[in-house]
Order: C-alpha cells, then structure tokens, then sequence
C-alpha cells in the first residue's frame, strides 16, 4: 500500500506547530532554517517562543540546553549534517551528559540533499548519535509514523535525534500508535527478515512486495525507533526466517545495519547482510538516480535481496 | 546581614583553605585558574547571588555557570564555604566517584547547574538559561566564569552574538583574565586581546576590574544596571594562583602537584592573612 505523498519538513513542522499551540514548554529554535523546517505559521502566530539565532549549530545547541534547564522543551531542526555534526560536542555534553530534554531534528538526512553534495549529506547521523549514552534515535518512516513519532518525542523526557528527509513521502501502513522503541510489522513472512528505518522504508516495502509476488517471502520489519533497537522483535523474527538483511540509507558502519550486527553477535541466531551507503563520498545530482548508482532504489533492492536470500540459503 | 568587604576577605581566604584541603586527598589538581577565580566566586555566591544552601534548586535562584570548569575547586571550595555541602565532602574530591570531580557535575553536587569543562561551552548554556528564566518572567539572573584561555574557542563568540542579540540583560559574564595557559602566557599562546573591545563590538556592556579585590568586586556587581537589554561582561585581570606567594603568576601551577610540605606552607601562608585580615575586621 502506497499511499498520498507529503512534504516531510511540513508534515514535520504542522506536527510539532500543533502541540506547540497548546503547550507553552515548547520553544522553537532556528538557525536560518526554522521556514525551512515547517515552522512559517508558529514563527507568526508564536514569536514569542520562536527564536532567530543565525548559522550557528554549536551556540543554538547550548542555548537549548540552557532552556532545557528552565524547563523549557527546546526543538531544534536545521540540516541533518550541522545538528549531529558540526555540534556534536554540544550534542555530547550539552544534551546528552547534562540529560537535557531537548530535541533534535535533523532535516534533508541521509543523501536527499542530493546535488548539494557530500557537505549536506547525512549519512553519520545515525551511527553518532546513538553513542551518546541517554539519546533516543528516531527515524519516522511515512507522513503518519512522523505525526506520532513527534508527539512520542515531546511526550519523551530526554535528549532525542530525529532524521527526516526531503522528498514527499508515501504513506506506506495504516496508521498505528508510535511507541518509541517499538518496531512495526509492516509485512509477515518466512524467507528472511528485512530490517530498515526511516523514509527508505517505502522503497524497501515496495522491493518486499515485489520479491513476495515473486516468492521470497519477506518479512519486513519496520523501525521508526532507530536506537535503542526494538531487540526482542528483532531476535525473534531472526530466529524465526534465520536469515537478517539491514536496509538504511547511512553508512554500513555504525548505523542500523552496525547496531543490528552489534545485537546479533551476542546473540548468533541468525547471519546478517547489511545494505547500506559504502563508506565513500556518494556521486551528486537527482536523488532517485544517486539511489541507483548505490543500488538502494526499490527495483534494486529487490534484485539485491533475492541474491542475499539465495546465497544464505544455497 | 550581608557580609561586608572585609568579612569577603576572610572567606575568599577560608575558601582558598578548602582548596588545600582537596588536595591534601589528591595532591594534584587545576590550582592556579581556582585561585585567581576563586575572590569573583566567593563575592557571587556569598553576597551578589539569590540562591539558598537548604533550597538549591529554587525555580527563582540566580544561576552561577563555570564555564571555565577545570577551575571548579575554586567553584567547590566557595559552594563548601557558603553551606551547600558539608566540609568533609571537601576530603573525597579526586577520589572515585567523588562527587567533586576534576569538572563539575550538575547531578554530583547541590549548586552546581551545567557539566563543564569543555571549554567553550558556557556562555552559550548562558544564555539559554537567561532566555529561560526571562520567558518565566523571572528576576533572576543567571553569571558565568569564563577563562581568558578558553576566547580562541568560537562557540564563545557565537555566546556572545546570541547575549547581545537577544537581549539578554539578566546575563553576566565575568572572564577572569589570569594571562597564564598551560602552554604559557595567553599573549604569546593565541593572543584575544583587546577583550573588553570584542564583548563591546558585539554588544555587550563592558567593564574593567582588579579581580582579585573584593572592594572593586563588589563595588561593580553593587553599581551593575538590574536591568536593561545588555548583557554584562567583566574583564577581571587576576593573578594566576593568587594568594600563594611562591606560585602566583607561574604556569606550573595551573596543574599543581604539591608536596605534603608544599600544602603546609600554603596553609601557613593564608592562615597568617586570614588573622591579619580577622584583626582588620574586629
């Protein structure tokens, strides 16, 4: 099922603009992206907790942890790269150390940026922001997962990490309640286990699809919660196909597809082939055909997955 | 009931003895950046600041912020002296699990409000607690510690765009200008000067003080605007560690690693000036 598109950054924005309506804990903090991340109606109706800082990801990342102090619920959503990277120290100490309840949003994750090259590119999000001790990682896979996933974050008292992309996406489920740190079952099979997480996840259902009609039997197992991993789900269908495949658009270190093998190697109940971003700069230009060239696009995907499932099986 | 100069004076002194008494258990720790802090700190919590020993975490307290933390025996040694924890916790610091670690932990220790100790990254913490509490419709204000040798760090600077912009009239920011880093004088390190200029360039109301003269300390924090849209930045020229005659303005004692008749002597030597000081005062 593939359902109406939407603007991810707007779905993002309206999401939070409407809790934020209601509860005055929420403050809004931009780096000359707060339009660009959803927020043009709560900047006019609510200048009084939207605040303007410039570029500056380090400064913004403090200032939220100090707000946090106050019992403020600082949100903070600017180009995944300059949330995770360029103030990751902040992110560190600031948030993570000091046990802030500040959210972080990293937009334009992954490579949807795409021919604005590897500066814009996010593909170490995941991998550093599951070190820090206490943060929450969440990777919303369709506009309806990206509704609950910001209520569960506000709702959530901690540090948390949220990557969304770019492109309108599909509604690809029916919508369910987000629990963080629940995995979904978005298709049952016996073949092997399919893992993603985040926005990817509409080409990873449709090449499941594809390689259920055409008889491998899929089980897709999709996690809105990228960290911590929904480990009781994650073993059991393991033990059950005996065969784990990760799909992720990130770097195949220290992602998904590392956070999965790190669960598995203290509990071998089943191999694990990671398909992920190879540790290199990734061509720029349109998104679908960068997608190609790393072979993560849905047709891709399908072809990838049946040699992975024939492989472990032959 | 508030303390005069002259009862300051003797408390600096006495906090400068709990400095001792921490590393008479480690013999070893960030000495120098305590001391010349240490006068700037006493004057804050002892006089200048609204906070409550029995009530740490009152939502209206003034916030005291290190940003400088590896100077956080000067920050323990006051905090000790104004009663937030008893002194005998003064004999654990260094040791495992203390709860006085080389810097500061807000979940370790009453009084402490931020995890510093990368430099660099205290006045923006700064300034989101002052937008805070004036989003609370707080009188409260929030003041910081910064080390001249933490300036190159540009996330200071990106503090000091967002005081000014904001606004932030609540936020004080004292840089305690002892001229001395590990690798020696901040001059010929990576020299920031003029400082007072570039706080003012951004925005900031700017004075000068002797940092280590409680009367100009507390003259200032006494003539400070209680309002207003500047944020407040001190330049407290100040003597590496100050009050220990054999060691003031030397690198080596920015990390000090004393001997038992090293501490001795030290003790001797405040011991001395707090009766002299007690005899000024009676």
């Amino acid at each position: 099922m593939i359902g109406d598109r939407h603007d991810p950054r707007k779905t993002f924005g309206a999401a939070v603009s409407e809790i934020a309506a209601t509860d005055e804990r929420i403050v809004i903090l931009s780096a000359d992206s707060g339009g660009s991340s959803g927020f043009g109606t709560f900047m006019k109706e609510h200048p009084e907790r939207y605040f303007e800082f410039g570029i500056q990801e380090q400064g913004v990342t403090g200032v939220a942890s100090g707000l946090a102090t106050t019992g403020k619920i600082p949100v903070f959503c600017a180009i995944a790269p300059f949330v995770t990277l360029r103030n990751f120290e902040q992110f560190r100490n600031d948030l993570g150390y000091m046990r802030q309840n500040v959210k972080i949003v990293g937009r334009n994750g992954g490579f949807t940026y795409a021919d604005l090259g590897s500066t814009h590119h996010s593909l170490e999000d995941y991998a550093v922001t599951r070190m820090i001790p206490g943060v929450t990682v969440l990777a919303p896979m369709d506009p309806d997962d990206m509704r609950g996933a910001v209520k569960a974050m506000l709702a959530h008292e901690g540090p948390v990490y949220m990557r969304i992309g770019n492109a309108p996406i599909p509604e690809i489920a029916e919508p369910a309640e987000f629990v963080i740190g629940k995995a979904r079952l978005l298709r049952e099979g016996s073949a092997v286990t399919v893992v993603t997480t985040g926005y990817v996840a509409a080409d990873v259902l449709e090449a499941a699809d594809a390689l259920r009609t055409s008889g491998v039997d899929v089980e897709l197992l999709g996690l809105g919660t990228a960290w911590p991993l929904d480990e009781e789900a994650i073993l059991a269908s393991a033990a059950k196909t005996g065969h784990v495949i990760t799909v992720e658009e990130h770097y195949e270190v220290g992602g998904l597809g590392g956070a999965v093998a790190e669960l598995l190697s203290g509990n071998a109940v089943a191999p694990l082939d990671r398909i992920a971003v190879p540790q290199s700069y990734v061509p720029t230009g349109p998104y679908a055909e960068i997608q190609q060239s790393l072979g993560l696009d849905a047709a891709s995907l399908q072809r990838r997955i049946a040699e992975l499932v024939a492989t472990r099986k032959g | 009931m508030t303390p005069t100069v002259g009862e300051l004076k003797v408390r600096a002194e006495r906090a400068r003895l709990n400095v001792l008494r921490m590393l008479t258990a480690t013999r070893s720790g960030h000495l120098g950046g305590a001391l010349s802090a240490i006068d700037i700190i006493t004057a804050l919590y002892l006089r200048e600041m609204r906070v409550d020993p029995a009530n740490p975490k009152d939502p209206q307290r003034d916030r005291f912020l290190l940003s400088a933390g590896h100077k956080a025996m000067g920050q323990y040694a006051v905090l000790a002296e104004a009663g937030f924890f008893p002194a005998e916790v003064l004999d654990t610091y260094g040791t495992f699990k203390s709860p006085l670690p080389g810097h500061p932990d807000m979940y370790k220790l009453p009084g402490v409000e931020a995890n510093t100790g990368a430099l660099g990254h205290g006045l923006p913490i700064a300034c989101g607690m002052a937008l805070g509490l004036r989003l609370d419709g707080s009188a409260a204000r929030v003041y910081t510690v910064m080390g001249d040798g933490e300036l190159p760090e540009g996330s200071n600077w990106e503090g000091a765009s967002i005081a000014s912009h904001h606004e932030l009239g609540n936020l004080v920011a004292f840089i305690d200008v002892n001229g001395l880093q590990i690798s020696g004088p901040t001059a010929k390190v990576m020299d920031m000067s003029p400082i007072g200029e570039k706080f003012a360039a951004f925005g900031w109301d700017v004075y000068d003080i002797d940092g280590n003269d409680m009367a100009q300390i507390v003259g200032l924090l006494e003539s400070l605007p209680r309002t207003g849209a500047k944020p407040s930045a001190i330049v407290a020229h100040t003597v590496k560690a100050k009050g220990l005659s054999n060691l003031e303005g030397t690198v080596p004692s920015h990390y000090w690693k004393p001997t038992p008749e090293d501490l001795a002597a030290a003790k001797a030597e405040i011991e001395a000036r707090i009766a002299d000081l007690e005899g000024a005062n009676a």
